[in-house]
């Protein structure tokens, strides 16, 4: 009985040993294999319902363009507009007296002048101008001394938006992209502190979000004779009659928030710009990147969300009344709920954009990865964390992710290969990689990774797209698609892809969000401007 | 190539029970007072695992190969063994014990080189080819201790032992930076039933451990402790579902209980583990590095809150029974206050539940995996760092029943199925976990 029982047991081991070593078991890490077994958090029909006001196969120029223009001033944001773009999109900032700056980065060394216009001190010129604000010697050097004891030398959150209107942010350009380069993108006259007040600089200038949104509408800057931007301040009404002291408490007392700011003057943006004479009529949204939080106020944004709303740019506040993101081949997204995209790689933005936008306005959280792991970077790049990522996100009120892609000339780290694709697109969330400079990468993640051979993750990302009268493509109507939309630095050669290659000016595009439903951009331009052209039309 | 290997492990344990090897190949030399022995271990596992998420690798493995020799001469006993499973060599015990017996049977020992830590667990201290499952109890890895360099003394009587003594932190000292820590450690049993059929012992257990050696980080020492457990297995011996490195780590405290209680039949023993890791590390220096750029710190308070330190605090613990379906019974070893193994022809059914508790979790707390860190907040936070205090080494509940049967004194086959339910932060798709092992175990 008892060597029965023994032959039992080690038969039984023996059985269950076959059985497992036949099996399908899997018997090593994959990200294939693990993409398609790791659950993912899928978007609630709250935020769903906001993803869809996002156009599909969006063309986004990013910084307006790093390529033809210097970024995120008037020239690339109007170069933007007019070929065709669906937005615009930007990096926000603040300034020393709370403006909201358009503007990627927070030291402004690399785009502007500001090594030729100020040392590495406290503007010397700031007792002056705050003397011509009507304060006092006294108060003004006090003020000084409180101004040097936060100064960062070059950092936008040091200056005021005035002393920054005297930089040129449009001549490092000419001498870092010399075949782009155009007289025009540079300024004849810089700023100075002249006849007892700021003289803004005459060329292009750092953007604050309200040039952003007005180059979005349609216009352009007021400018004077000289060629310089009329943009008046004074100092705002509950301050009128306090002295710099009073305040500087007076700020304080708000809170931390406002600890370091100044935030005392307001700018005349109603009267700063006209209707551009060179508009065509496209009227793209804007695609808005919170940055470092740590190098920002507390509430930048709610500062943004101010600014939107006095834009009258916030939906939450007054809903689109239109639906069309193109119409007469004109871009139209400007005029729908999907007018404002937000962005951030930052956890602590991306957490208090929840808390101030509550997730009713589109957001996009941001992927990175380096070694070692930076403070908000994804630090365990497998399905696992992954998943954790995009859960992350839409606990926070994001609908869109923003993976990195790799290629020349940037080389950023992959982040958005299939099996990444597949896990967004499992999650109900929009997919937009940046960023794009090449022909070769626009065919890489619209059609041709892996050749466009089949794979693992085809029952997701596999799409049927319909020829058009102006598809030229020639590979199969049915390609993996690993993008919703994309920042690009080639707005030109981006639509072009998307136009000969069916995903633009099509009435048949399938919805990978809703089964079965078709998705029609046919109202879209489906010619693309010439891109020096069109640089040369608007004046540059 | 595993099911081959497994096939050929079972072929010859069903061919061999028929046969009897019950011989005595141990080789012994004596002349006069001296006696030499030499004999050897052999232990080849085959193991079958089925996870929810991350693969362990099934196979079979040669778990333990080990020379064992030993040389007596009038009180003196030296004993070394050397080992070569996983095919490295290794040292294993080396130790020289003198040993006094009174007029009354009572034994005085004083033992001095590397050998199992007294309070390093009854498992711990129990030789695997005597233990009645393929591994000993996972919490006896993650909460006890091993081997280590030091003497002790011990006072052994029917009712009574005593056993303590001091060692260092690491046998070589090959410590990178700081010096080889000390630990005192020691076990105390109490035997309200001894006799020939059956053995009571219940016993307390304490060690402290003063760590010493550690590395260089940023012109500080840094000490790092520490733990971790298999799944139970030898085959795939990973530690990475259950295991913590406790950064900046000063003391260690052991604190344990155990019972035993034997008879021919059947045996019944557990142990209960705590431990404690004190923290201790230079933080003005830390600050002080940290001011790299123009984001500075500020104050040492600012960097303290982002970059917290507590002490932590483990439990564990296991319940092993067994029973003798035939063949002879259970043995208690009264010199090392253990259960021996199986001796002689027999068949027995052991269970165990083992439960290892690893995670020391703060309050609040959150943990994201594509970060792999907790955050104080209970959120992912930027800036200023995570400022959380969290170890999420993880809870292991585990069960297993399994079959042993000796054909003799020297050769013996073991089955094993354990079932682990894991919880880690770290290993959020792992939870459940199925092992099924076979041993063949060959001691002479």
């Amino acid at each position: 009985m008892i060597k029965n029982l023994i032959r039992l047991g080690v038969a039984g081991l023996a059985l269950v040993s076959l059985a497992t070593s036949c099996s399908k078991e899997q018997q090593f890490t994959s990200e294939k294999t693990d993409a398609k077994r790791v659950e993912v958090q899928v978007l609630n029909a709250d935020l769903a319902k906001v993803r869809d006001y996002v156009p599909l196969y969006a063309v986004i120029a990013h910084r307006g363009s790093t390529f033809w223009a210097p970024e995120e001033t008037e020239s690339s944001w109007r170069w933007a507009r007019e070929m065709g773009a669906d937005y615009l999109e930007s990096d926000v900032q603040c300034t020393k007296d709370g403006i909201v700056l358009a503007n990627h980065d927070e030291n402004l060394k690399r785009t502007t002048n500001i090594e030729n216009i100020f040392s590495e001190n406290v503007p010397t010129s700031r007792v002056n101008f705050y003397m011509s604000l009507g304060f006092s010697r006294a108060d003004a050097e006090a003020q000084y001394g409180r101004d040097m004891a936060a100064f960062r030398p070059f950092y936008a959150l040091s200056y005021y938006y005035a002393e920054l209107l005297m930089l040129d942010a449009g001549s490092w350009f000419n001498e870092t992209s010399l075949e782009q380069s155009r007289p025009a993108f540079q300024a004849t006259q810089n700023g100075s502190f002249t006849g007892g007040k700021i003289v803004y600089s005459n060329g292009q200038y750092i953007s604050a979000l309200q040039d952003q949104i007005a180059y979005a509408e349609g216009k352009r800057l007021i400018r004077d004779a000289e060629g310089r931007r009329v943009l008046t301040y004074k100092i705002k009404d509950e301050y009128q009659g306090m002295t710099l002291e009073q305040i500087y408490n007076a700020i304080k007392a708000k809170g931390q928030y406002n600890a370091k700011y100044m935030d005392f003057l307001e700018y005349d943006f109603e009267n700063a710009y006209e209707a551009d004479p060179q508009d065509t009529g496209n009227r793209p949204g804007i695609y808005v990147e919170f940055k470092e939080s740590w190098l920002n106020p507390g509430n930048m944004e709610q500062r943004v969300y101010d600014v939107l709303k006095e834009c009258d740019w916030n939906i939450i506040e007054k809903p689109a009344t239109e639906t069309a993101f193109y119409k007469s081949g004109k871009v139209n997204v400007g005029n729908t709920n999907g007018k404002v995209i937000l962005q951030t790689f930052s956890f602590d933005a991306l957490r208090r954009a929840n808390d101030v936008f509550k997730g009713r306005i589109p957001m996009c959280y941001l992927l990175w990865i380096s070694e070692p792991a930076y403070a908000t970077d994804i630090a365990i790049d497998d399905p696992t964390g992954y998943a954790a990522f995009i859960k992350w996100a839409q606990d926070n009120g994001a609908h869109i992710i923003g993976p990195a892609i790799s290629g020349a000339p940037n080389n950023y780290p992959e982040m958005n290969a299939p099996w990444q694709a597949y896990m967004i697109r499992k999650s109900g969330m929009i997919n937009h990689p940046y960023s794009f400079d090449s022909w070769a990468q626009m065919c890489k993640y619209m059609g041709y990774y892996n050749y466009g051979l089949e794979t693992e993750f085809d029952d997701l990302l596999r799409l049927e797209i319909p020829a058009t009268p102006y598809t030229t493509a020639s590979y199969p109507s049915s390609v993996p698609v690993y993008m919703d939309g994309f920042f690009t630095n080639r707005t030109e050669m981006s639509l072009k892809y998307m136009i000969e290659n069916g995903f633009r000016g099509n009435s048949q595009l399938p919805n990978p969000f809703h089964a079965g439903q078709v998705y029609d951009n046919s109202q879209a331009n489906v010619t693309v401007p010439d891109a020096v052209e069109t640089l040369k039309r608007l004046g540059y | 190539m595993k099911k081959y290997i497994i096939f050929a492990l079972a072929l010859f344990s069903l061919s061999a029970v028929a046969q009897d090897f019950d011989n005595d190949p141990t080789l012994q030399l004596e002349k006069k007072d001296a006696k030499f022995t030499i004999g050897a271990r052999l232990m080849a596992d085959a193991a079958l695992y089925h996870s929810d998420f991350t693969p362990m690798q099934s196979g079979a493995s040669i778990s333990d190969a080990r020379i064992r020799t030993s040389f007596t001469y009038k009180d003196w006993y030296l004993y070394a063994d050397f080992g070569f499973g996983g095919g490295k060599f290794s040292q294993k015990n080396i130790f020289a014990q003198w040993s006094h017996k009174t007029d009354n049977g009572d034994v005085h020992s004083i033992k001095a080189g590397y050998y199992n830590d007294p309070a390093g667990s009854m498992a711990r201290n129990t030789s695997l080819g005597s233990y009645h499952f393929i591994s000993r109890p996972g919490s006896s890895y993650a909460l006890g201790e091993g081997r280590e360099l030091g003497i002790t003394y011990k006072y052994n009587s029917d009712k009574f032992m005593a056993y303590q003594g001091v060692f260092t932190e690491n046998h070589y000292n090959k410590i990178k930076a700081g010096y080889n820590g000390i630990t005192v450690a020691g076990r105390y049993l109490a035997r309200p039933i001894i006799d020939e059929n059956q053995t009571l012992h219940i016993g307390v257990s304490a060690r402290f451990a003063q760590l010493g050696g550690g590395e260089v980080y940023k012109n500080i020492l840094k000490k790092t402790y520490h733990m971790g457990q298999t799944m139970e297995t030898y085959v795939d011996d990973e530690e990475q579902f259950v295991n913590a490195d406790l950064e900046w780590a000063n003391t260690v405290t052991n604190v344990g209980a155990e019972l035993l209680y034997h008879n021919n039949r059947f045996f019944l023993r557990g142990e209960y583990f705590y431990k404690h890791v004190t923290k201790k590390r230079d933080t003005y220096s830390l600050m002080i590095d940290a001011q790299d750029n123009i984001d500075g710190w500020g104050s040492l308070e600012a960097w303290e809150n982002a970059n917290k330190l507590r002490a932590n605090n483990f439990h564990g613990g296991y319940v092993e029974a067994g029973v003798i379906l035939f063949g002879n019974g259970y043995r208690y070893n009264k010199s090392e206050g253990v259960l021996g193994g199986l001796n002689g022809k027999a068949l027995e059914l052991v269970a165990r539940y083992n439960y290892t508790g690893l995670n020391d979790l703060t309050d609040g707390e959150y943990f994201n995996a594509g970060r792999g860190h907790y955050y104080a907040a209970g959120y992912m936070e930027d800036w200023p760092g995570t400022g959380a205090t969290s170890v999420g080494g993880g809870n292991l509940h585990s069960a297993t029943v399994g079959l042993n049967y000796a054909f003799n004194k020297y050769v013996q086959v073991m089955v094993d199925y354990t079932y682990h339910k894991l919880k880690s932060d770290y290993h959020p798709n792992d939870k459940n976990f199925h092992v099924g092992q076979a041993r063949v175990q060959f001691t002479f």
